[in-house]
């Protein structure tokens, strides 16, 4: 009967037809705000890993591997040089920097801290950190023996803006060497290690100290996350291509703990769905096999008249796509509706290893509710097939005579 | 004019028939016969009335003729053709095309209205809708329930209920009907305006009527009647016929 007997056939039982449609909905709607709030959290990190790391970084293997004693790995102007030309033939390349990290310490007379200082280009804005600022400046191209220094390791070190703190640091040569530095800002970030551990000086002034012209990485900047793997490969082939000894690191290479949570993520997202979808199937299977059983005598009526068995499969079968898509479509609604809510409730909260507030929060978008839609439509698709195959394979008189 | 000129007889190869047909059940480890060598032919046309008590074969007898069963031994021969050999999707499509089935309880889907009902063998047919509206309309029409094609089942009367089973029946225009004790289930006065409608569509249509049942009322309108007995078919002299409103 095309689509009207089977949509009709649904409110036969309303009661049960709601709470089927219930079952799915909520399973739906759970698995949507989930997804929303998983990969909202996902997307954040991301983003905040990618402005740690860039999006990709290039140096030598013997960084990458960390098999160099001293400062073997060093990229020369001549290669960085090169490195730029190839770069600036990526389509999405938004610009880099180079960067000259190295360890140190950090004193004020009273205090010391182990550091890692970040020589960087200042005025360029790839990882400047200057949005970061939260009392004075960031770096400027003027400065020299500047530091921008994280909000954790100043009240380590009761530093404020203006203070002079003693660098002491070891140069490629090995020898021992220290200078003062003026704070010129303080900053923030998310991670509050790295608040504590990194400092940044001018890329100048910190060859200057370690007594060379190499920088140790080129930061790259896109115009897309999603680019990055892509040129990625190009680089690799590029640079091998022209004789450089250098590898490109992506930024979720770099960042092992991006990596981790994303598969945690995963996991969990898996782990959930799968428990929504067995439920959804038991709950639905129960549902339709009774729907099925109270109408045995019909489907001998059907058969009789000349129904194929196929056709009866399918009309079982095309009950339950309706449940699955009403169930699964009023799930995204009210998964929308529940991530709507939660957005607007601005729930603070303070992850582990930080110490600002951070507002929860969940996404809604097609990729967000697609796939929660397609696992309950799918689960309850399935828990169809075996009542709609048993409905089938009934023996006509048989059916004919269940009163 | 005659008793037998109400019905539409077209001698000739019967469409349906039955030949040696022998229908058993096992209970437990004794073998009942339902049906015991069964010999039957229906022509064009016949308005065939099969009586017999309770239990005594006669709807183990119509689900073979309309088959929906498969006799133990013996075989149904439709147009001549055998339908021992034939597959479950074989059979349905002889149900579709050439077979109307009546029902005690009427079988009517209960979420369809009487036209959708009616429409459902069009429908497996795959009928372009057009077609389906025109033939619906007009069978409603003809069982007179063209005022009440948006009703559904349970808000029609059983006597209206078994007219759109009727109606339902013969929208394909099917060779045979087989109806299996349909005015059971209807009082006396609707029971007659049920046999009296399907004798006028068995008349002006020329569809052969099978139709089982016990109510010894029915047999009245038979132009052949058969009793069933033990599980054999006993064809018995219908004489001179009465006439049903006699």
């Amino acid at each position: 009967m095309g689509w009207r007997l089977p949509l009709r056939s649904l409110w036969r039982n309303r009661r049960r037809t709601i709470l089927s449609l219930l079952v799915i909905a909520l399973g739906t709607a759970v698995s949507a705000f989930v997804f929303g709030f998983l990969e909202n959290s996902r997307l954040q990190i991301q983003q905040s890993t990618v402005q740690e790391y860039g999006n990709l970084q290039i140096a030598s293997p013997e960084l990458w591997n960390s098999k160099t004693d001293g400062y073997g790995y060093l990229i020369a102007p001549a290669a960085a040089a090169q490195v730029g030309g190839l770069l600036a033939q990526e389509p999405g390349f938004r610009g880099s920097t180079s960067q000259l990290q190295f360890p140190g310490l950090l004193g004020t007379g009273r205090d010391t801290q182990v550091i890692r200082a970040l020589g960087i280009e200042p005025g360029n804005p790839v990882l400047d950190f200057a949005d970061h600022v939260v009392a004075g400046r960031g770096l400027a191209p003027t400065d020299t023996a500047a530091v921008f220094v994280g909000r954790t390791l100043a009240d380590k070190l009761s530093l404020s803006v203006g203070s002079i703190v003693m660098a002491t640091l070891t140069t490629v040569h090995g020898a021992y060497n220290a200078s003062p530095f003026t704070v010129v800002g303080i900053y923030k970030y998310t991670n509050a290690q790295f608040e504590e551990q990194v400092v940044f000086i001018p890329l100048a002034f910190a060859q200057r100290l370690l007594d060379t012209d190499g920088v140790d990485r080129i930061v790259v900047s896109l115009d897309q996350i999603a680019e990055t793997s892509t040129v990625a490969v190009h680089l690799t082939t590029g640079l091998a291509a022209s004789g450089i000894a250098l590898a490109p690191r992506t930024w979720d290479d770099l960042s092992p703990f991006y990596r981790q949570l994303a598969s945690y993520f995963n996991a969990l997202f898996a782990f959930l769905s799968f428990a929504i979808s067995i439920l959804v199937f038991f709950i639905i299977l129960e549902v339709q096999t009774l729907a099925f059983l109270e109408r045995t005598r019909e489907v001998g009526t059907i058969r009789a008249l000349g129904t194929t068995q196929r056709e009866v499969f399918v009309l079982f079968f095309a009950e339950s796509a309706w449940l699955a898509a009403l169930g699964s479509a009023s799930g995204v609604a009210v998964g929308a509706l529940l991530i709507a809510a939660f957005n607007a409730a601005k729930i603070q909260w303070l992850p582990p290893g930080t110490i600002d507030y951070f507002t929860l929060g969940a996404k809604i978008e097609v990729g967000t509710v697609l796939v929660p839609f397609a696992i309950s439509f799918v689960a309850t698709l399935l828990s169809a097939l075996y009542p709609a195959a048993q409905a089938s394979r009934l023996r006509v008189v048989d059916a004919l005579r269940v009163e | 004019m005659g008793s037998d000129s109400r019905f539409c007889h077209v001698r000739g190869r019967p469409f349906l028939e039955a030949r040696d047909v022998t229908k058993t059940y096992q209970v437990g480890a004794e073998t009942v016969y339902a049906l015991r060598d069964v010999q039957f032919a229906a022509l064009q046309g016949d308005f065939v009335v099969i009586n017999g008590p309770s239990g005594s074969g006669k709807t183990t007898f119509l689900n073979l003729m309309s088959v929906i069963d498969r006799p133990t031994s013996g075989d149904v021969f439709i147009e001549g053709q055998s339908t021992s050999a034939k597959s479950e999707g074989q059979l349905a499509l002889l149900r579709k095309t050439k077979i109307g089935l009546v029902f005690q309880s009427f079988n009517l889907i209960p979420v369809l209205s009487a036209a959708e009902n009616v429409e459902y063998p069009l429908l497996l047919q795959k009928r372009p809708p057009a077609e389906r509206r025109t033939r619906v309309a007009a069978m409603l029409s003809e069982v007179g329930l063209d005022a009440l094609a948006r009703r559904r089942p349970n808000e029609l009367s059983g006597g209206q209920r078994q007219r759109v089973a009727i109606a339902r029946a013969l929208i394909t225009g099917p060779m045979i009907v087989l109806a299996d004790e349909p005015t059971a289930n209807l009082d006396s006065k609707t029971g007659e305006a049920v046999m009296d409608l399907m004798r006028r569509l068995n008349e002006e249509h020329c569809v052969t009527f099978i139709v089982v049942t016990h109510d010894p009322a029915v047999s009245r309108y038979a132009q052949r009647r058969v009793r069933i007995h033990d599980g054999q078919l006993i064809e018995e002299d219908v004489g001179g016929l009465a006439s049903p409103a006699s």
